[in-house]
């Protein structure tokens, strides 16, 4: 196995517990405004009202992404989550939503494809995206999502983007108490933090 | 339930990574070992090396600065100062992170408190000062000398040496968001009050923390200091193991003599972390034990000659050690990690300090200079080293002497700035576990 292989595998070999729901804190990050969205119907929806009085968990995504460890990762980490929400017992508590950076391509037939590849219940996990690259740069900003197109040698748009990836957990009013990345992006862990931050009510 | 439902996302991962097939895992050939798992890696050699320094006056406008040298041997001002950007006034310059997307990068200052945040992102050759935060005692309930900046997702952890009610060594942890703003303080324990570093094992869910000394200390001369019995006496000891997503210590570890920098290992399944002593000269592993705890044991004996910054090659087989005292930096072979075996030193210079490997370990970058009171008048620096044929070759030396004195260094490319171009691929979080 090469180095790169090892170090991949390593960043992927969560082995511990999380600590019990409720017996630590998550302080607030900050507050993320309420946004109009176009999601995989094409219709309007508003992020206020997917999420009101709900613990969200959002990603931002493009469905092109081919960087293996993050927009499908996202999506698989998201798809696990889903379940365990389900067996919780938590789905009428928790909403899941993923935004995609790629106003111009990830279309509503795009995203409901995509949808369907990670198996989403519509009534748990929502796809959007925003309707125009101004009101895309104000969601990315809210939430403090990195974004950067990728050229080429001659300065052509490769339909790639640089980003981090990041997963927001956002309490019922809007605050964002915990952002994962790859090298934390448990479901155990994220179930923990959304029962933590129900508990609070 | 936790570890199975983990597993299912790495299995269904790994899985797709099959079925995605073609190309293999993507290389990431060149970063620093030594930062957060957290922190994307840019890929290929680094075009620059950011350099927090030290103001010195009537050294230029004897500001502290953030310093940009070109580091990629094909360009024309290799080894070259390419760009300055003062911040106004001394601050007791030390060290300096990145934020969780490598797009800002965060520099504090160890006397003033003060927190420099520079984007180097919009124009990854010149660093501009976009935030300062003068009010990280007050926001964090009395917390003096930040240190080490630490990316978590969204946010900046920040290691404190002191405290504003004695300038002792009773400190803690800070969190900002990437926002700056202040979230909160996470004090030391009481049996274990002094911070250092700090360091995230995001597989473990373990946080490490280590041991220096109060203000009153570290910005008294160090002549004076070390004639004071007492105020010797007044250096932390330990290293404490932290439930890192709880933020709450697990166990404290004696390690005495100060232990500083700790470096986890970076492949899987090597569950242990380094650390050296500053006043006992020890290489340190911090180790987990069959129960699931964690021990320290002492595996080279480095000498007194003040131990100071480590770096970590990217296969775990070796340890960097920088030592003030008599400027060397040593290599330890620690592929046996509880045996450490001096494999090769040099002669760096007067008041080494900083030492960095890159990601793909062939090349090895140090800087002088520890603290403002406790250099001696020298020639300042930083020195790049390549290994060739087994051995470390001097590549280039830059004089900071115009500039100030050289502290920590931070790893730029020109692949993260706003036209991020094909063939230097996008900053990634696949590599993200070769810089704890």
């Amino acid at each position: 196995m090469s180095l790169e292989e090892e170090f991949v595998k390593g960043v992927f070999s969560p082995s511990f517990t999380p600590p019990p729901a409720g017996t630590y804190e998550l302080p607030p990050l900050k507050r993320v405004s309420g946004f109009v969205l176009r999601d995989d119907t094409g219709h309007r929806v508003s992020t206020e009202r997917l999420t009101a009085g709900k613990v969200t968990v959002v990603s931002f995504i493009y469905t092109a992404c081919p960087e293996r460890l993050g927009c499908p990762l996202a999506s698989l980490a998201l798809q696990s989550l889903q379940t365990r929400v389900r067996e919780e017992g938590l789905a009428g508590r928790v909403a899941l939503l993923s935004i995609s950076f790629d106003v111009g391509r990830d279309t509503p037939a795009a995203l409901a494809k995509y949808a369907r590849l990670y198996g989403a219940d519509r009534r748990l996990w929502r796809f959007a995206t925003a309707p125009s690259e101004h009101a895309l740069d104000g969601v990315l900003e809210s939430y403090g999502q990195d974004r950067t197109p990728v050229y080429d040698e001659r300065g052509r748009f490769t339909g790639r983007y640089r980003h981090v990836l990041k997963v927001f957990l956002v309490d019922p009013d809007g605050y964002i108490r915990n952002v994962y990345s790859a090298g934390f992006l448990v479901a155990d862990l994220v179930v923990n933090d959304v029962k933590t931050v129900l508990m609070e009510r | 339930m936790s570890t199975r439902s983990a597993t299912r996302v790495v299995s269904a991962f790994f899985a797709m990574v099959l079925a995605l097939g073609a190309g293999g895992l993507d290389p990431a050939r060149a970063d620093e070992t030594c930062q957060s798992p957290f922190l994307p890696k840019v890929t290929g050699q680094e075009d620059y090396i950011y350099v927090w320094t030290l103001g010195v006056k009537g050294v230029a406008d004897g500001n502290d600065s953030m310093v940009t040298v070109d580091a990629n041997p094909t360009s024309a001002t290799y080894g070259k100062i390419v760009h300055r950007a003062p911040v106004p006034g001394q601050h007791e310059a030390h060290h300096a992170g990145f934020t969780d997307d490598r797009r800002f990068l965060w520099a504090g200052g160890l006397d003033t408190s003060m927190i420099f945040v520079f984007d180097v992102a919009s124009d990854p050759a010149r660093p501009k000062l976009v935030k300062t935060i003068s009010t990280f005692v007050k926001d964090t309930g009395g917390l003096v000398g930040p240190h080490t900046f630490y990316p978590l997702p969204g946010r900046m952890l920040i290691s404190a040496l002191s405290n504003a009610q004695d300038g002792g060594g009773r400190t803690g942890l800070a969190e900002y968001s990437n926002d700056g703003k202040f979230i909160r303080t996470i004090w030391m324990p009481k049996d274990a009050p002094y911070g250092y570093d700090v360091r995230v094992n995001a597989n473990l869910n373990r946080m490490l923390t280590s041991s220096f000394t109060g203000k009153k200390n570290y910005m008294r001369p160090f002549g004076e200091l070390t004639k004071d019995a007492e105020a010797m006496k007044q250096f932390g000891g330990s290293v404490v193991v932290w439930d890192f997503h709880a933020r709450k210590p697990l166990q404290i570890l004696n390690v005495p003599g100060a232990p500083l920098e700790l470096r986890w290992a970076l492949l899987p399944n090597h569950n242990y972390a380094f650390t050296a002593t500053a006043l006992t000269g020890q290489l340190v592993l911090i180790h987990q034990q069959a129960d699931g705890t964690w021990a320290a044991k002492n595996i080279a004996e480095i000498g007194p000659n003040l131990p100071v910054d480590i770096s970590i090659a990217p296969d775990d087989s070796k340890i960097y050690v920088n030592s003030f005292g008599d400027g060397t930096l040593r290599v330890y072979d620690v592929s046996n990690p509880f045996e450490g075996k001096l494999v090769e030193q040099i002669k760096l210079g007067e008041m080494a300090n900083m030492v960095s490997s890159s990601w793909d370990g062939k090349r090895l970058y140090a800087t002088n200079s520890l603290l403002a009171k406790w250099d001696k008048p020298s020639d300042y620096w930083l020195k790049a080293y390549a290994w060739e044929d087994g051995k470390l070759v001097a590549k280039f030396s830059t004089d900071f002497n115009a500039v100030g004195r050289a502290h920590i260094m931070n790893f730029g490319s020109k692949s993260m700035g706003p036209r991020a171009q094909r063939g230097t691929p996008p900053a990634r979080v696949s590599a993200n576990v070769a810089s704890r």
